[in-house]
C-alpha cells in the first residue's frame, strides 16, 4: 500500500515541537526508519509528522563532569557504535548497537528511536485489528507465536524489538524526558511499559512528551558487561533471544549483577533470581546451570514458542560461562 | 577506418573451420573465447544503472495502476462499491468485472476457470477491482475509498488438513487438483526383502516465494490498435502470445519489450492478471499506464515454491547397492492448479540406479496463492528427502556417504520409457572431483577426532542432484548482422534474466567470427525486433540459443567467405580468417581484410540466420552436480554457521566461467536461504492470512548468512552428442542439493536429522530439546 496523506512539519526548538505535538494526533520523526514504515503499512495514521530532526542540541554525546555520559536522542546507531568512549567504557551497548538492522539502517535510527520503536509482533504490523491496535483479541495466543514472548505477556505476547534496551537497562541507565513543563529524568525501567500496565502504549511517555537523552552513570572499577543476540539472520533481524550482561567482579567473585533479556518479554527483561544466585559466588558450571535455570522458572510458553526457555537457558549458560 | 581491423578484432585468433553450407558444423575441438573468464558485456549498463528495466520506463502522460486485492483467503465479494473512489483527485479509471472489457476468463491448467476480476476470492491476494491515477499515491488512496463486501467463508490453508473428512471444499470437485499420480517400476515389496537396511522417515519442506530484486509489472501503451508492453519477464514472445490471445488481437499488433529484466526465478514466465489490467485501463483511458506490484504483493499473488509433505522409504544391501525407493508426497499448489507437485519426485526416480521405485504424489487445494515453476521446481524438495535418506543410509551399513553415491551411479536414465542412456553424465566425477577439491576424507575424520565439549560442533555434509531438463532445443531463431566496419551485431529473442546471456552468446559470437566480445551489440527480449524464442527459464538458455547463435555466425562467415572467394579468386573451402583477415590455406599471399571485402561493402550488412537443431533421438540430456559444505552448529542455542561451500557441476563445456561461477554463487545462496530461512508463514489456525509477506519477516540470506569460501569446480565435459557447442543447463542444478548438503552437515554435527526446512536456530533448538528427552528417557530405562 502506498503512504497515506499527512503534513510534515520540522520545526527548529523543542519549545516549537511542544506546541506541534500538544495540538493531538501527531507523531515525532527522527531518523524515520521505523515511522515511515508504521504509517506505510498502516500499522497507526497520523494528520501531523513533526521531525525534531533540526535540532541540533538532541545530536550530541557528551561526558559529564562526575564520569556520566549523556547521550543525545538524535545520536545515530552508527555514531554509538563507533563512539571510542563509548566503545572503552560501555562495551556492550557498542556491541548492541552492531547488532542492530542493517548498516544504512544503523545510519538513519536513532537512539531515542531505538527505544521508541513499535513492536515487531507481525499481527500488530499486519492486517489485524490485536488489542495492542485497540482490537478486542490477541492473535498471537492461537496463532503464529513462534517470535511471541514467554515472559510478561498479558492480553498482548510481543517481544521489545530493541536491542539497546537491555544493555541500558543493565547499566542502569536514566532517560531525560523534555515537555512543555520541563525536563524529568526516569529509570529506563519506568520509560518502557508491560501490556498490564497499558496494552497499547509501549513507553510512558506523554503525547507531548520528547525523549531527549540518555544517561548512562559512571561504570565503576572491576565492572564488565556484553550483549549477546540469537537471531535467525545475520543482519537485519530482530533477536530471537538476547542477553545482556553487566557484571561487577571483585577477587574472582561476583559483587553486583545485572543480567537482561532481549526477545522474551514484551519489556528487556531483568532476571533477579539469576542476579542472586551469582553475586557473591565465583562462578561455575553449577551455579551458572542454576541462575539459567531460575531466569525462566517463571516462563510461560505458547503452542509454537516453546523452543525459546531451552534457548535462554543455552543462552546465559554459554555467556555467564565466557566470565569464568 | 576500415583499415584498422585491431580494434574490432582479436590479432591472434583463429577461429574455426567454417563447414559447407547445409553440412553440420564440428564440435570446437580448442576455444579461444568461450569457457573464458569474460567480464560481462553489459556490465556498465547494469552497474551504472544506465540499463532501462520496465520498472525503469515513464512516458509522457504515464498514470499509475494499482489492484484492490481480496484481504481474506476464501470470501465471496457480494457488494462493491466504487462511488466514492470515483470522485478522489486523479482518478482516471476504475476497472471491476462488470465493465464488459475487464469480463475475462482466466484459465489455469486442467481447463479450470476463474474469471480476471473472480468475485469468489480463494486465496489472499486475488484480484477484485483496479485504479489507474495521476499517481501511485492517488491510486493508493482510491483503493482504501472502494467499499467492497464481504461474505467471508472458511478457509482451508493447510493441505493436510484439507484432504480431511469435512474440511472446506475449495473447488466444487474437492480439494485434489486430480487422482494421486502415481509411478512404479520394479516391485518395491521385493526389492525391501533384498535389502539388508530398511529406513523410513518423513519430510517437510516450506513454501518458498520468489522475491526477485524488481517486482512484477509492466508498462502498458496503446497506439490506436497497435499494444506495446514494456514487461519484466522471462520470455517476450510467451507474453505476447497469451496477451494476444486473451485480448482477442493478431500477434503482429502486440508488441512485447523485455530486453533487461530485474530477476524471475520462475515466476515471470507468464503473463500476470496485472498485464491485462494495465493493457485494458490504458485504453480505457487513453494514456500508458504502469503497473507494478508492490514488494508486499508479490508475496500473495506472484507464485511460490509449493510446500511439500514427503514420506521416503529405502531399502539398501551391506555392499551400498540401493533395492527399493518407496516416496509418497502430499503437497499444494495453492487455490488452483499450479504444479503443486511437479517435479517432486524426479531425484527419487533418476538420480540413483534402483530397480524398485515408487512414488506417489498428491497435488491439493488450499486457500493459498497459485504457486509457479520455482528454481528447479521440485527438485530441491524431492532432494531434501532422497539426499537426507542416503546419508542415514550410509551410515547404517557404515560406508562414507560420497562412496555411497559413488555405487549407485545410473548408465541410462531410469525413469524415462525405453531407458535412454544420457548423451554424457558427470555424475562421478562431480562426486570424485568434489571430495577431493573439498578434502572430504581429510575433514571427516578432522570432525571425528574433534573435541565434542565445545558449544560450536563442525560438521560436513554431500549432497548430488540431477535436473530434469537441461539440454535446450528447438524452436529458436537467431540473426547475427556483419556491418562493413566489422563489427557484428546479435539479435536475438531470449531474454537475460540476469545469468549473463548476453555475454555467453557475445563469446559464441567472437569464437566463431574473431571479432571482440565487447563490440557485439546485442538486441534482444522485442516481439517487435527480434526473433522468436521460448522463455528463459528451465536451465536451458544456454543449450538452446548458442547452438543458433553459433549457427548463425557460420551463415555469416560463409556469406562473406563465398564473397571474399570471389575476390581472391580462391575457393571458399580454402580459405580461413584469422584476426579480421581472410586468408588463403593453399597461398598465403591471398589474403584480405574483412573490412576489404568489396562485396560486403557493396551490400552494406551481411546478414547470418540460425536455427536451433532437434536434440538427438533417444537420448537423455541432464546436467549433474554434488555439493560438499562444512558447518559449525551451536549445540546450546541451535545457531548455524556456514563456513565453505563447494559445488561441483557437469553441465556439459564452460562456456562462460565468469558467469558460470557466479550461477554457482546464486544457487548456493538460494539453496541457504530455502535451507534456512526462507518460509512463507500462514496464521494456519485462525485467519489463514499471511503473516510473513514481507522482505523483514520473509528472510532471505544476506551477504552475513553466505560463506566467503564458496568454491566453484566445473567438471568440464563438453556435451558433443547433445548440440553443436556441447552446453547444458547450469542454473537450476546448481540449487538442487544444497538445502540437503546443510542438513547433512547439521547431522554431522550434531547426530539431528532435520525433518524440516527452515533450519533456523528455532527448528534446531526444538530438535536439541527433542533430542535430549529422547537421550535421557533411554538413560531411564538403562
Amino acid at each position: 500500500m502506498t503512504m497515506p496523506n499527512f503534513t510534515y512539519i520540522r520545526p527548529k526548538s523543542l519549545k516549537e515541537t511542544f506546541q506541534h505535538l500538544s495540538a493531538g494526533n501527531a507523531r515525532i520523526h527522527a531518523g524515520g526508519t521505523d515511522l515511515l514504515g508504521c504509517l506505510r503499512d498502516g500499522v497507526f495514521t497520523t494528520e501531523k509528522v513533526v521531525s525534531i530532526t533540526r535540532i541540533d542540541e538532541l545530536k550530541r554525546v557528551e561526558r559529564l563532569k562526575d564520569g556520566s555520559f549523556r547521550i543525545g536522542a538524535l545520536t545515530t546507531i552508527t555514531e554509538l557504535a563507533n563512539h571510542p568512549l563509548i566503545k572503552e567504557r560501555y562495551p556492550a551497548l557498542a556491541q548492541a548497537a552492531l547488532e542492530v538492522a542493517s548498516p544504512q539502517l544503523r545510519n538513519q535510527g536513532t537512539v531515542g528511536g531505538n527505544l521508541c520503536q513499535k513492536p515487531r509482533c507481525w499481527y500488530y504490523r499486519g492486517e489485524f485489528n490485536c488489542t495492542r491496535k485497540g482490537g478486542a483479541r490477541c492473535f498471537a495466543i492461537l496463532g503464529e507465536n513462534q517470535y511471541h514472548c514467554v515472559l510478561g505477556g498479558r492480553g498482548c505476547y510481543i517481544v521489545h524489538p530493541s536491542d539497546l534496551a537491555p544493555v541500558l537497562m543493565a547499566y542502569g541507565a536514566s532517560i531525560e524526558i523534555t515537555g512543555a513543563g520541563g525536563t524529568k529524568k526516569i529509570p529506563i525501567d519506568k520509560l518502557l511499559v508491560l501490556p498490564e500496565q497499558a496494552i497499547t502504549r509501549e513507553t510512558a511517555l506523554a503525547p507531548d512528551e520528547v525523549l531527549t537523552a540518555v544517561l548512562l552513570p559512571p561504570m565503576a572499577q572491576g565492572s564488565r558487561s556484553s550483549y549477546r543476540k540469537v537471531r535467525a539472520r545475520g543482519s537485519w533481524d530482530f533477536a530471537l533471544a538476547g542477553v545482556a550482561l553487566a557484571l561487577r567482579f571483585y577477587e574472582g567473585k561476583v559483587t553486583s549483577a545485572k543480567i537482561v533479556l532481549s526477545g522474551a518479554a514484551p519489556i528487556p527483561w531483568r532476571c533477579p533470581d539469576s542476579e542472586k544466585i551469582i553475586t557473591g559466588q565465583s562462578l561455575n558450571d553449577e551455579i551458572i546451570a542454576r541462575a539459567a535455570a531460575a531466569a525462566m522458572r517463571e516462563a510461560r510458553p505458547m503452542q509454537y514458542n516453546e523452543y525459546k526457555i531451552e534457548l535462554f537457558k543455552g543462552l546465559i549458560t554459554e555467556e555467564l560461562a565466557a566470565y569464568k | 577506418m576500415s583499415q584498422q581491423n585491431p580494434p574490432f578484432y582479436s590479432d591472434e585468433q583463429t577461429v574455426p573451420e567454417t563447414p559447407d553450407p547445409g553440412s553440420a558444423p564440428k564440435s570446437w575441438s580448442r576455444t579461444s573465447m568461450v569457457g573464458r573468464r569474460q567480464p560481462r558485456v553489459d556490465g556498465y549498463e547494469l552497474v551504472s544503472g544506465k540499463a532501462v528495466f520496465p520498472s525503469d520506463i515513464s512516458l509522457p502522460g504515464m498514470l499509475y495502476g494499482s489492484v484492490l486485492r481480496s484481504p481474506h483467503p476464501n470470501a465471496i465479494v457480494k457488494n462493491l462499491d466504487t462511488r466514492a473512489a470515483e470522485q478522489m483527485p486523479g482518478v482516471r479509471a476504475i476497472l471491476t468485472g462488470k465493465n464488459p472489457e475487464a469480463n475475462i476468463v482466466w484459465s489455469y491448467p486442467g481447463d479450470v476457470k476463474s474469471m480476471l476480476f473472480e468475485s469468489h476470492c480463494r486465496f489472499e491476494g486475488e484480484a477484485i477491482a483496479a485504479v489507474a491515477a495521476e499517481n501511485s499515491y492517488q491510486a493508493g488512496d482510491a483503493l482504501r475509498a472502494i467499499k467492497v463486501e464481504f461474505e467471508v467463508l472458511p478457509a482451508t490453508v493447510d493441505e493436510l488438513k484439507a484432504l480431511q473428512a469435512g474440511a472446506p471444499r475449495i473447488h466444487d470437485g474437492g480439494n485434489r487438483t486430480k487422482p494421486p499420480e502415481s509411478y512404479q517400476r520394479g516391485e518395491v515389496s521385493r526389492g525391501f526383502t533384498q535389502a539388508d537396511v530398511i529406513l523410513e522417515h518423513t519430510y517437510r519442506t516450506e513454501c518458498e516465494i520468489h522475491t526477485p530484486l524488481e517486482r512484477h509489472g509492466c508498462v502498458a501503451k496503446w497506439n490506436r490498435d497497435r499494444l506495446t508492453v514494456w514487461q519484466s519477464t522471462q520470455g517476450v514472445y510467451r507474453i505476447q502470445s497469451q496477451v494476444s490471445s486473451i485480448l482477442g488481437m493478431p500477434l503482429s499488433k502486440v508488441r512485447i519489450i523485455g530486453q533487461y529484466m530485474g530477476g524471475g526465478f520462475g515466476s515471470k514466465l507468464q503473463a500476470d492478471k496485472e498485464t491485462i489490467i494495465a493493457a485494458l485501463l490504458a485504453k480505457k483511458t487513453g494514456r500508458p499506464v504502469k503497473l507494478f506490484m508492490s514488494r508486499e504483493e508479490t508475496f500473495i499473488a506472484a507464485g511460490n515454491r509449493p510446500p511439500t509433505n514427503m514420506r521416503l522409504k529405502a531399502g539398501v544391501k551391506k555392499d551400498g547397492t540401493l533395492t527399493a525407493l518407496d516416496f509418497t508426497c502430499v503437497a499444494t499448489g495453492g487455490a488452483y492448479p499450479a504444479g503443486g507437485t511437479s517435479g517432486v519426485d524426479w531425484q527419487i526416480k533418476d538420480l540413483y540406479q534402483c530397480p524398485n521405485v515408487r512414488t506417489e504424489l498428491s497435488d491439493v487445494y488450499t486457500n493459498a496463492c497459485p504457486s509457479r515453476p520455482f528454481r528447479a521446481p521440485g527438485h530441491p524438495q524431492g532432494s531434501w528427502a532422497l539426499e537426507q535418506m542416503m546419508d542415514a543410509l550410509a551410515e547404517e551399513i557404515g560406508m562414507d556417504p560420497v562412496a555411497l553415491r559413488l555405487k549407485n551411479i545410473p548408465a541410462v536414465s531410469q525413469a524415462r520409457s525405453g531407458n535412454p542412456p544420457y548423451t554424457s553424465t558427470g555424475l562421478r566425477q562431480c562426486l570424485i572431483e568434489g571430495a577431493k577439491s573439498f578434502g572430504w576424507r581429510e575433514a571427516r575424520r578432522a570432525i571425528a577426532s574433534s573435541d565434542k565439549d565445545r558449544n560450536w560442533r563442525k560438521g560436513v555434509g554431500v549432497a548430488s542432484g540431477t535436473w530434469v531438463a537441461g539440454a535446450g532445443g528447438p524452436p529458436s531463431t537467431i540473426i547475427v548482422k556483419l556491418f562493413p566496419d566489422g563489427s557484428v551485431n546479435l539479435n536475438m529473442g531470449a531474454s537475460d534474466i540476469g545469468t549473463g546471456t548476453r555475454t555467453v552468446m557475445a563469446l559464441v559470437v567472437s569464437e566463431e567470427l574473431g571479432v571482440r566480445p565487447d563490440l557485439i551489440d546485442i538486441d534482444n527480449a522485442d516481439t517487435a525486433t527480434t526473433q522468436y524464442a521460448t522463455p528463459s527459464g528451465g536451465s536451458k538458455t544456454v543449450p538452446t540459443e548458442s547452438p543458433a547463435v553459433r549457427a548463425a555466425a557460420i551463415h555469416v562467415k560463409q556469406q562473406l567467405l563465398a564473397m571474399a572467394a570471389e575476390e581472391l579468386k580462391e575457393k571458399a573451402a580454402s580459405l580461413t580468417m584469422k584476426g579480421g583477415t581472410i586468408l588463403s590455406l593453399n597461398d598465403p599471399s591471398k589474403k584480405i581484410k574483412v573490412t576489404d571485402v568489396a562485396g560486403l561493402k557493396k551490400q552494406g550488412i551481411i546478414v547470418g540466420i540460425g536455427y536451433r537443431n532437434p536434440n538427438p533421438a533417444n537420448r537423455a540430456t541432464n546436467p549433474f552436480a554434488a555439493q560438499f559444505c562444512e558447518v559449525e552448529v551451536n549445540i546450546k542455542t541451535g545457531e548455524v554457521r556456514i563456513l565453505r561451500f563447494l559445488s561441483a557441476n557437469d553441465s556439459g563445456r564452460v562456456m562462460s566461467r565468469l558467469t558460470y561461477d557466479s550461477q554457482v554463487i546464486g544457487g548456493i545462496t538460494m539453496g541457504i536461504g530455502f535451507a534456512m530461512m526462507e518460509a512463507r508463514i500462514l496464521d494456519r489456525n485462525q485467519t489463514g492470512k499471511i503473516v510473513s509477506g514481507n522482505w523483514h519477516d520473509y528472510k532471505i540470506p544476506t551477504a552475513m548468512d553466505v560463506p566467503a569460501d564458496i568454491v566453484s569446480v566445473p567438471i568440464d565435459l563438453p556435451d558433443n552428442e547433445a548440440n553443436t557447442t556441447g552446453a547444458k543447463g547450469l542454473g537450476e542444478p546448481v540449487t538442487i542439493p544444497t538445502a540437503a548438503v546443510i542438513a547433512n552437515a547439521i547431522y554431522n554435527a550434531t547426530g539431528i536429522r532435520l525433518a524440516s526446512t527452515p533450519v533456523s536456530p528455532v527448528m534446531l533448538r526444538r530438535a536439541l530439546a527433542a533430542k535430549a528427552k529422547e537421550t535421557s528417557q533411554k538413560d531411564e530405562l538403562k
